[in-house]
């Protein structure tokens, strides 16, 4: 363990989510034409939405801290990848891919459920990332699993992401491919959502919010309604206009 | 009727959720890190007491109500002496407004002649301490170099930033924001 640590400590954690990636895009590469997917728009769909993450990013965090770059303007391509908005970059990096779906009128749902296999194994990338770097870690315990963390023994909650993510990725292994579009996307979400708000009372690094909630939790709630309320019917709906929209585009 | 079993099980999980959210809360409204010392963001940094070049001695904890910057670094380290110019710079920019710099040499693992006139060849006017036992290598964990902290006046880790070099711009959105808390 020890030994996994020194090999991958911050930045070197990063290694473990590009790997992951790189695992993943080959396996949604072989499952993509199961789905009605081409494998050149399902490359597409996930490097023209990285580089639009990386671009966004780093142009959004300049925008916020204008006077820092103003004095220094070669700062805008430094290596330094604290330099970053995550969140800008995650939302021009969206922009990105449903820019290309609509221009390559890819069907919303069979695209998700290529995707999925990508999702399952980056997950299990982010929670040995988070192992590595010790982010996400455990609240106190007294449990005798509990690992000793800055001098108490805590939940050992990297550990529980990553058997988490490696059970649902085997749940997804091993299901067939759904009649309806969606589904098979829809069931990683569910569960990935649900392990999530399980897994977040163990965690000793929650943002609380009124009532000693964790927001988080609050999050994962919403999202766990509305991928139910879609496996529950809504996706029935939604299945007929995009299985309408395929047939549509094959001829 | 498959479908009215199937409603009726997602319910049930969304109650359960629910509960489980309400069963989970932390009543103590605060997160585990509180004021444990770990060299991890918004955990106490940890407290040390070095000896500086000049000889002087500076305990961490006696620079509260001060925005620090403690940088762990080396002679032999690229990307430490390449950040250097930039620390010194934003240093004589910032610490009027209460910000200070500890650029602690992690002596145990470098060559103790060079980091003077490495000091003088760059003009550094914030304290260089030296950990000569590597005392501050472990207490914050050291695994690449350079490794930077930034702590706020009330001596908590607001960034760790390992790695480098830190770019001017990086520095400035960072010092910047630990004077404005």
């Amino acid at each position: 363990m020890s030994q996994f640590l020194n090999i991958f400590a911050p930045p070197r954690d990063l290694i473990l989510v590009v790997a992951a990636i790189w695992v993943g895009l080959y396996f949604a590469e072989k499952w993509a034409p199961k789905h009605g997917v081409k494998l050149n728009d399902l490359n597409n769909i996930i490097f023209l939405p990285m580089i639009g993450y990386i671009i966004g990013g780093r142009l959004l965090f300049a925008i916020e801290n204008f006077s820092a770059f103003a004095k220094n303007p070669q700062s805008l391509v430094s290596l330094n990848l604290d330099l970053f908005d995550p969140s800008g970059g995650l939302l021009i990096a969206g922009i990105v891919a449903l820019i290309y779906g609509q221009r390559k009128k890819l069907s919303l749902w069979p695209t998700l459920d290529a995707l999925t296999p990508v999702l399952a194994i980056f997950a299990v990338g982010i929670a040995l990332s988070h192992l590595a770097s010790g982010s996400a870690f455990g609240k106190e315990t007294s449990l005798p699993w509990g690992v000793e963390l800055w001098g108490v023994l805590r939940h050992p909650s990297q550990i529980y992401e990553i058997i988490a993510a490696l059970l649902i990725l085997s749940l997804l292994w091993f299901q067939k491919p759904g009649q309806h579009p969606g589904v098979y996307f829809l069931n990683y979400i569910g569960l990935t959502i649900g392990a999530r708000l399980f897994l977040e009372a163990f965690r000793g690094d929650s943002v609380i919010i009124l009532g000693g909630l964790r927001l988080a939790q609050v999050v994962a709630w919403i999202f766990l309604a509305m991928s139910l309320f879609l496996l529950g019917g809504g996706i029935n709906n939604i299945s007929k206009v995009s299985i309408a929209q395929r047939k549509r585009s094959r001829k | 009727m498959q479908h009215i079993q199937r409603r009726l099980s997602y319910t049930l999980v969304l109650i359960t959720a629910l509960a489980w959210i309400f069963i989970s809360a932390d009543s103590s409204g605060t997160p585990t890190a509180g004021e444990i010392p770990a060299p991890r963001q918004n955990f106490l940094a940890p407290d040390f007491t070095l000896d500086t070049t000049l000889g002087e001695s500076i305990t961490l904890s006696d620079l509260r109500g001060q925005s620090v910057l403690v940088n762990l670094w080396a002679t032999w380290c690229g990307p430490c002496r390449a950040e250097m110019p930039a620390i010194q710079k934003l240093y004589d920019e910032y610490k009027a407004q209460g910000f200070t710099v500890l650029a602690v040499n992690m002596t145990y693992q470098d060559n103790p002649f060079e980091v003077v006139p490495f000091v003088k060849e760059h003009n550094l006017t914030f304290p260089i301490l030296l950990d000569e036992t590597g005392e501050v290598g472990k207490k914050y964990q050291l695994r690449s170099l350079p490794s930077s902290f930034f702590i706020d006046s009330y001596g908590i880790i607001q960034e760790v930033i390992i790695g480098g070099p830190m770019s001017e711009a990086l520095l400035r959105t960072r010092i910047e924001a630990l004077l404005e808390n």
